[in-house]
C-alpha cells in the first residue's frame, strides 16, 4: 500500500519547530502511579486548588480597589496579604518540584487558570 | 493476555488491504471487526507503546496507507486492547461509529499552525510596561521596596502588588481577545472549505493557534493556496505552517 504523503509548508520552520518542541516538553510520556508520584499528585491538586482561590481573591481584591470602596490603608493591608500568600505559594510549589503550569486548570468557556 | 496494538476502524476496510502490510517492531498487520467495520490492528507483546519517533511514524504509516484507499478513522498513539474488549466496542458503539465514519467520509485532516510575536501584540494591547511597575510585580512577592508613582501616592508594596497584578489581569484580557480574534479572522476565511475544524488557541503563547480542518480530498489544493493568501496578508505578524493530508486523527475520538 502506498501511504498518502502529507506535505509540509512554511518558511519559518526552526521556529515552528522550536515552539512545538517546547509544547511537546510538557507533555509526560507516561504518568507513573508509586508512592512518592501520588504524594506530588496530592500536593498538586490541592495547590491548584488553593491557587484557583487566590487568583479569584486577587481579582476581587482589585475589583475593590477600582470601586474605590477602600481607604488606602485598606488596599495597602489587602495587597500585603495576597502578596504574602503568593510567596507562600511560590515556595510550596519549590517544595514539590511544581511550575505554574503544573496548577493550569482548563476552566471551558472561561478560559485556563493560568 | 495478549492485545492488539489498532491503528484505525473502518467500514471500508478490506483483509486486501493490509495484505502483506507491517506495523509496530514489523507485526503483520489484520482485521478484528463486527460486519462491516472492522480495526486494523497487529500483535503486541508488551505492556506499554513505547513513545518513539519510529513508532510514532509506523503508527501514522499504516494510518496513511489506509487513508490512500478508503477514510479511517485513527486510534490514538499507543491503544493496546484485547480482542474481545475491541469486539465489543465496535458492537457496543456501533450507532456512533457510523455517524463519526459518515461525517469524515471522503475527507482528510489538514493542520494550520500560527506563530504571533507574542511581546509585539502585549505592547499593542496594553502599551510598553513600565519598569517600576515590572519589578514589583516580579519582586514585591519577595519583599522587594516598591518605587512606582502609584506606591508613592499610597504609601506600600502591598498596593504596588496589586497595582502590578492589575496590570497583569489587564494584559491577559487583551491578549485572550486578540488571540480569539485572530482565530474568528482565520476560521471565517476557511470556513468555505472546511467541513468541521477542532481550534485550540494559546493567548499566552507564541504558538497562538494549532487548528485542525476535515477538507474534502477535492478541495486540499485550494485549502493549502488559501493558507499560502492568508500568509502573505498577514506577511508582517504572522507566521502560518500547513501540513497535511492527514488521517483525521481530530475528528474520531475512538478509544476502546
Amino acid at each position: 500500500m502506498k501511504p498518502v504523503e502529507p506535505e509540509i509548508e512554511t518558511e519559518h520552520a526552526g521556529e515552528f519547530v522550536a515552539e512545538l518542541r517546547r509544547v511537546a516538553d510538557a507533555l509526560p510520556e507516561r504518568i507513573n502511579v508509586d508512592a512518592k508520584s501520588v504524594e506530588q499528585g496530592l500536593a498538586k491538586l490541592v495547590l491548584t486548588l488553593i491557587e484557583l482561590i487566590r487568583r479569584l481573591l486577587e481579582k476581587q481584591a482589585i475589583r475593590r480597589m477600582e470601586g474605590e470602596g477602600l481607604t488606602p490603608e485598606q488596599v495597602e493591608e489587602l495587597g500585603l496579604a495576597l502578596m504574602k500568600l503568593e510567596a507562600k505559594m511560590r515556595e510550596l510549589k519549590g517544595q514539590f518540584g511544581l511550575e505554574d503550569e503544573d496548577l493550569n486548570l482548563d476552566l471551558g468557556p472561561i478560559g485556563r487558570l493560568i | 493476555m495478549s492485545r492488539w496494538y489498532v491503528y484505525c476502524l473502518g467500514d471500508e476496510v478490506t483483509a486486501e488491504m493490509v495484505e502483506g502490510a507491517r506495523g509496530l517492531d514489523g507485526a503483520p498487520l489484520s482485521l478484528v471487526g463486527r460486519g462491516d467495520i472492522s480495526a486494523v490492528v497487529s500483535a503486541f507483546a508488551e505492556e506499554r507503546v513505547p513513545v518513539t519517533p519510529e513508532n510514532a511514524l509506523t503508527h501514522n504509516r499504516v494510518n496513511a496507507a489506509l487513508l490512500a484507499r478508503s477514510t479511517p478513522l485513527p486510534f490514538r498513539f499507543g491503544t493496546l486492547v484485547a480482542e474481545a474488549r475491541l469486539l465489543d466496542f465496535i458492537e457496543s458503539h456501533e450507532a456512533a461509529l457510523r455517524e463519526a465514519l459518515a461525517r469524515v467520509r471522503g475527507a482528510v485532516e489538514m493542520s494550520v499552525k500560527i506563530i504571533w510575536d507574542l511581546e509585539a501584540v502585549k505592547r499593542e494591547a496594553v502599551g510598553p510596561e513600565p519598569e517600576a511597575s515590572k519589578a514589583e510585580g516580579e519582586e514585591a512577592a519577595e519583599g522587594a521596596t516598591a518605587t512606582s508613582e502609584a506606591t508613592s501616592e499610597a504609601g506600600g508594596s502591598g498596593t504596588a502588588f496589586l497595582l502590578a497584578k492589575r496590570r497583569e489581569i489587564l494584559s491577559g484580557e487583551a491578549l485572550r481577545e486578540k488571540a480569539e480574534a485572530l482565530a474568528g479572522w482565520f476560521g471565517g476565511r476557511l470556513s468555505d472549505l472546511a467541513r468541521e475544524a477542532r481550534v485550540v488557541v494559546n493567548p499566552k503563547g507564541a504558538l497562538v493557534v494549532r487548528a485542525a480542518h476535515l477538507v474534502g480530498r477535492g478541495q486540499v489544493e485550494e485549502f493549502r493556496a488559501r493558507v499560502h493568501q492568508l500568509g502573505e496578508e498577514r506577511a508582517g505578524s504572522l507566521r502560518f505552517l500547513t501540513s497535511g493530508p492527514w488521517p483525521p486523527y481530530s475528528f474520531g475520538d475512538v478509544r476502546p
